[in-house]
């Protein structure tokens, strides 16, 4: 037979247990909070300041000359989503557009973006929003270049060569 | 530098966790023998043995199909379910029944479904496709009772149907395909719900063409739970359409309108219904009539006998309770584990809900953050409404205990429910650079262009076209556009974009 006193322990040692679990889940789901921090850009070593700069900003010349081929959402509901660019490519709501945001913020008819010469133009359509150029509203046809940054409501767009 | 945040699978942290949860089932139900006996349970080696394998394979299953998912739930669950087996264990030495063994077999079988739902629906997305044929089916399972021959009675309520030996409740699956459902239908019409409709006494109501299937089959089925006396579940269902439809619309005059009616409906039933009328006076007065709250006023001395620490596993008498086993399975675990015990399994189930509701926050698509919140807010009405009711907070309505309980039916349709809240968190939690170009990149693809398009792999950043951050924008970002598990699309910072800001 068990001791009362053993009986007295364990007792208490279950219901310390059950509590030590929920502290434990506590702490699991603090650090889960946290996650993992992996830098976005991986593989590149931390570089001295000046010198990214320098680099980046040659990049960004070579970039605007390139001619782009490829557009790309950046950020939104359809982000990820990349298509090619043709002679011409309308955006908006609409079903006649040739793409199809699914923004609550995008018009209709919001924007287009045409090919001239070696480049692309951007163009807002009267949209209610209007079009934002890194981060500058259109006010008229604007060259769009691989450096440069389209929003259009919630999603930003980019073009790569 | 901008960082991601993405979630760890937490491999090691949850088999631990399970381990820890695994062996508090165990050590309550050794203690139940030493307390009681002064001897281990005589054949405690192979209960204990089938307890950590069906244990070790749900957890296996889980971190083999969704190795992402929440590595907390499992080891909850199941914490739960091994202190539940315990205390049935338990009162089956008062009253000699095999009760313990017979719900370690519906464990079992629990298990199998359950690893079955977790190796076939990696994606909980797929529900979505058959939106109507989960309204017939969950109409049809809470039809099913009512039939001739098939429907059984018992405590006064006919929810119960027999197949062979064994008898199942179908309300408890039907919980779930209505949720399904309800979720899907909402997704699909919740644009048209919110905006399009009449405004009537400062609500508005969404048109009857919109609301009308969903509604429909929502009244028909609160009319048959109100035939089959089945209050717990009526309220239930009441309440889970209630918040999804809140959640969908995001219209708080909803949830008024919701508490509003079953006020209505409580003095409606108060007047209408014996037996609602019963239930009100044990809630509010059970010391008047001792052999008709026989059940309530043994549970209050049961609580108050076991104090703050409880009287020790085998050393109480919650079998004096009817029905101690299935509703009134808060008021043993409470006299025998105290009110320290029974706050760590309401504390429990409040970290599952607060788990389920916190991926729903972070999905970012629909279905899955309705689908979650649903399920979580059942799951936690469902906790609310029998421990309200066997500690007096709230009139008595016959309910499980979710994962306590004795009851196959429960116990199988609530692991089916883990599988999916599982298979969400997987999808939430899963980094999205991972995701596939499989069925539902191209899916997704089809539904907004009109023109080919391929959905990158992952979105990853282009190291030679640095462009300015986005973060630099006045653009207000929706909720699921912060999530930390999507990976920054623009890494570099530009230097020209700092230059422009600052003239």
């Amino acid at each position: 037979m068990m001791s009362e006193l053993l009986v007295f322990a364990l007792k208490f040692a279950f219901l310390a247990l059950l509590w030590v679990f929920i502290l434990f889940t506590g702490a699991v789901i603090r650090s889960d909070l946290f996650g993992r921090r992996v830098p976005a850009t991986k593989g590149e070593a931390p570089e001295k300041k000046p010198r990214a700069s320098a680099r980046t900003r040659r990049r960004v010349q070579e970039a605007s000359a390139a001619i782009p081929t490829t557009l790309r959402i950046t950020r939104g509901k359809q982000a990820g989503l990349t298509m090619a660019l043709g002679d011409q490519l309308k955006i908006g709501r609409s079903a006649d557009c040739q793409l199809i945001l699914d923004d609550d913020y995008v018009s209709t008819q919001h924007a287009r973006i045409y090919r001239s010469g070696t480049g692309y133009i951007v163009d807002d359509l009267g949209s209610t929003n209007g079009t934002y150029l890194n981060n500058e509203r259109l006010s008229g046809p604007t060259r769009f270049t691989p450096a440069d940054t389209l929003r259009i409501g919630r999603t930003l767009i980019t073009v790569e060569a | 530098m901008a960082d991601t945040v993405v979630y760890r699978r937490r491999t090691v942290v949850s088999a631990l966790m399970m381990v820890f949860a695994l062996g508090l089932g165990c050590a309550g139900y050794l203690l139940v023998g030493l307390n009681q006996n002064g001897a281990l349970p005589a054949d405690w080696v192979t209960a204990l043995a089938a307890w950590v394998v069906l244990g070790g394979v749900a957890w296996g299953v889980v971190r083999w199909r969704l190795p992402y998912a929440d590595p907390l739930l499992l080891p909850l669950v199941f914490l739960l379910n091994g202190l539940g087996l315990s205390m049935i264990y338990r009162l089956d030495q008062a009253d000699r029944l095999a009760s313990a063994n017979l719900q370690m077999m519906w464990l079992g079988a629990s298990v199998v479904v359950f690893c079955g739902v977790v190796v076939l629906l990696r994606d909980h997305r797929v529900l979505q496709r058959y939106t109507y044929l989960w309204f017939l089916a969950g109409f049809l399972l809470l039809l099913t009772p009512l039939v001739p021959g098939l429907g059984k009675e018992s405590h006064g309520a006919r929810i119960w149907i027999r197949l062979g030996s064994f008898s199942f409740q179908p309300a408890e699956i039907a919980k779930i395909v209505l949720s399904i459902a309800f979720a899907s239908y909402l997704v699909e019409k919740r644009d048209v719900l919110a905006t399009a409709g009449r405004r009537f006494l400062g609500i508005d109501f969404p048109r009857a063409r919109d609301l009308g299937p969903i509604g429909v089959v929502w009244v028909f089925s609160l009319i048959i739970l109100v035939f089959e006396k089945d209050l717990g579940t009526t309220l239930l269902f009441f309440g889970l359409f209630v918040a999804m439809l809140y959640v969908a619309t995001e219209r708080p005059s909803w949830a008024i309108l919701g508490v509003v009616m079953v006020g209505a409906l409580g003095v409606v039933g108060y007047s209408m219904f014996d037996h609602v009328q019963t239930r009100f006076s044990s809630w509010l007065n059970p010391f008047t009539d001792y052999d008709k709250n026989l059940q309530v006023i043994s549970a209050q001395f049961g609580f108050a006998w076991g104090g703050l620490f409880g009287t020790g596993w085998g050393l109480g008498r919650p079998y004096l309770t009817p029905l101690s086993k299935n509703d009134f399975i808060g008021a043993a675990l409470g006299e025998e584990l105290g009110l320290f015990g029974l706050c760590a399994v309401v504390m429990l189930f409040g970290i599952i809900v607060a788990r389920v509701l916190r991926a729903a926050l972070g999905s970012n698509e629909p279905f899955g953050k309705l689908l979650a919140t649903g399920l979580a807010f059942a799951f936690a009405l469902q906790v609310f409404v029998i421990t309200g009711g066997i500690t007096r907070l709230l009139p008595l309505t016959g309910l499980t205990t979710p994962f306590v309980s004795q009851g196959g039916s429960s116990l199988i349709s609530n692991y089916i429910m883990l599988a999916l809240m599982l298979a969400i968190t997987h999808q939430v939690r899963r980094p999205q650079a991972e995701a596939p170009a499989g069925e539902f990149a191209s899916l997704s693809a089809e539904a907004t262009q009109a023109i080919p398009a391929i959905r990158a792999a992952a979105p990853e950043p282009r190291a030679d076209t640095p462009r300015p951050d986005p973060a630099a924008f006045g653009a207000t970002q929706p909720v699921g556009m912060d999530d930390p598990t999507v990976p920054h699309p623009i890494a570099s910072p530009d230097p020209r974009s700092r230059e422009e800001d600052l003239t």
